[in-house]
C-alpha cells in the first residue's frame, strides 16, 4: 500500500475504500499544514484549516477524476485560505480576537523568524505563495500550473524572477 | 552562438540548481558562467538561498491533527454502509430488478390467496354436498323401513352402513325396527345394525327391552350375548324370566344360563 501512488490510492478511496485516506493523510498533512502556516502565522489557524482539507478530502472523495493528487489537495488548501480570508473580510473578526492575534504574533516573533522567513513576508502574497509551494512542497511546475491555473512555461519564468527578488531581499538583511 | 553565451543566464539559473535542465541547456548555462562574473554572483546568492529554505524550520503540526482525522475517517467510515445501500437503491438495473422481484412476489402471493380460498370453498361445496347427500340418504332410509314391503325395509335397516355416526332419528328408527316389526329379517337386521353401537345407553336400553319381548330364538340369541359383551346388568332380569318361562327354547335357556354368571 505504501508503495502506491497517491493517484492509485485516490482512486481506491473514491470507489470507498477509506482505509487507505489515512496513508494520504500520513503521506501529504505536514505539507499541507506547513504551506497554510508559512502562508499565515498563526498555528491553530493552520490546523484547523489543514483539518478542515482532509474532511473536505472525506467528503468530496467521490468528485476526484483523476490528475495529479497533490494538485488538487493543493487546490483544496489553497480554496479554504482563500475562503477564510474573504469571510475575515467580510465579517470583521471582534477586538478581542485582533488582540489575541496581536498576543500571538509577538510570542512567534520572539521565537524569532529565520531571515528567510522575515524576505518571505515583504513578497506579496501572490508571490510567496508560488514560492513557498515551489520551494517547500517541491511541487513541479506542471502540477503548480494546474493548482494557481497558470501553464509550466509561464510560472518557471515567474518564479525565476520571484527568486531573483527574493535573492536581494535575503541578501540585503543578511 | 556568440549572442547566446553572452546572454545572461539569470531566468536559468533556479533550474539550473534544481538540476532541471536538460544536458544541452546545462552547457549553455556552464559556458556563459566561466565568463559571466554578475551571473556568478547570482548564482551564488541564489544558492545561499536555497540552501536557507533547505535550512529553515519546517513547522509541525500537533497531535490533535492527526487525531481529528482518525475520528473523522472513523466517523465516515460507519456512515458509509447507509451511503452504499443508498446508491446501489439509486441504480438504475438494481432498481427494476427490485421492482420485477416485488411484482413475481405479488403475483404468486395472489395465486397463492386465490389458490387457497378456492381450496377453501370447494371444501366447503364438498361439505355440504355430503351433508346433503346424508340428509337425502337418511330421509330415504328413515323412508324405507317404513315401507309395507319387508325386503325395503331391511334395505332401509341396512342402510345403517352409511352412517359412521348416526343420530338419534336413526337409531331410534332402528329401535322401531327391532322391538316393533312383525318381521323376523328385518328384527334380526335391526338388531345387527344396532349391534354396531351397543356401548350407548339408548341402544343398551333398547336390547333389554326386545329381550323381554323377543319370541325368535336366534335374535334372542344375539340379544344375549351382545349384552354379556358390554355387561349390562339390567339384562340379568329379562334373561331370569326367560327361564322360567315354558315356550323359551331350550338352547336359549342354554345360553343364558352361560351367559349369567359371565354378567355377575
Amino acid at each position: 500500500m505504501e508503495a502506491l501512488s497517491d493517484e492509485i490510492l485516490m482512486q481506491k478511496v473514491a470507489e470507498g475504500n477509506l482505509d487507505l485516506l489515512k496513508v494520504l493523510f500520513d503521506r501529504h498533512h505536514k505539507y499541507v499544514y506547513n504551506y497554510l502556516f508559512k502562508m499565515t502565522r498563526d498555528a491553530m489557524l493552520s490546523e484547523d484549516l489543514t483539518q478542515d482539507v482532509f474532511y473536505k478530502l472525506i467528503r468530496y472523495r467521490g468528485s476526484y477524476k483523476g490528475g495529479a493528487f497533490v494538485s488538487w489537495l493543493f487546490s483544496i488548501a489553497r480554496n479554504n485560505l482563500k475562503t477564510h480570508f474573504t469571510r475575515d473580510h467580510k465579517f470583521h473578526d471582534p477586538i478581542e480576537v485582533l488582540d489575541y492575534r496581536q498576543a500571538d504574533n509577538e510570542q512567534d516573533k520572539q521565537e524569532e523568524y529565520s531571515q528567510l522567513q522575515n524576505a518571505l513576508d515583504k513578497l506579496n502574497a501572490e508571490d510567496r505563495e508560488l514560492i513557498i509551494l515551489n520551494r517547500y512542497q517541491e511541487i513541479r511546475y506542471e502540477e503548480l500550473a494546474t493548482i494557481v491555473g497558470s501553464t509550466p512555461g509561464a510560472l518557471k519564468t515567474r518564479v525565476s524572477r520571484i527568486l531573483k527578488k527574493l535573492r536581494v531581499i535575503y541578501l540585503e538583511s543578511n | 552562438m556568440e549572442t547566446d553565451k553572452n546572454k545572461h543566464v539569470s531566468s536559468q539559473l533556479s533550474a539550473y540548481l534544481d538540476g532541471l535542465l536538460s544536458d544541452k541547456d546545462k552547457q549553455l548555462v556552464e559556458n556563459h558562467l566561466a565568463g559571466c562574473e554578475t551571473c556568478q554572483k547570482e548564482l551564488e546568492g541564489l544558492r545561499e538561498l536555497f540552501k536557507a529554505f533547505e535550512e529553515d524550520h519546517v513547522p509541525v503540526p500537533s497531535d490533535r491533527l492527526s487525531t481529528q482525522f482518525d475520528l473523522a475517517l472513523e466517523r465516515e467510515k460507519s456512515a458509509q454502509t447507509k451511503v452504499v445501500q443508498l446508491e446501489k437503491r439509486t441504480a438504475p438495473w438494481t432498481k427494476n430488478l427490485l421492482k420485477i422481484a416485488a411484482s413475481v412476489a405479488l403475483l404468486i402471493a395472489t395465486f397463492q390467496t386465490g389458490r387457497i380460498m378456492e381450496m377453501e370453498k370447494s371444501n366447503d361445496d364438498v361439505a355440504i354436498l355430503r351433508e346433503e347427500s346424508l340428509q337425502i340418504k337418511q330421509t330415504a332410509m328413515l323412508s324405507l323401513m317404513e315401507n309395507q314391503s319387508a325386503s325395503k325395509r331391511i334395505q332401509g335397516v341396512n342402510y345403517i352402513e352409511e352412517f359412521p355416526n348416526p343420530d338419534e332419528t336413526i337409531v331410534k328408527a332402528l329401535a322401531n325396527r327391532l322391538l316393533k316389526d312383525e318381521n323376523d329379517i328385518v328384527r334380526l337386521h335391526a338388531f345387527e345394525a344396532l349391534a354396531g353401537f351397543a356401548s350407548t345407553e339408548t341402544v343398551k336400553s333398547v336390547f333389554v327391552k326386545a329381550l323381554e319381548k323377543e319370541k325368535n330364538p336366534s335374535i334372542q340369541v344375539g340379544i344375549i350375548q351382545a349384552l354379556v359383551k358390554i355387561q349390562e346388568k339390567k339384562a340379568v332380569g329379562p334373561m331370569q324370566k326367560l327361564l322360567e318361562q315354558e315356550d323359551t327354547q331350550p338352547f336359549v335357556k342354554n345360553e343364558i344360563k352361560m351367559a349369567l354368571p359371565k354378567i355377575i
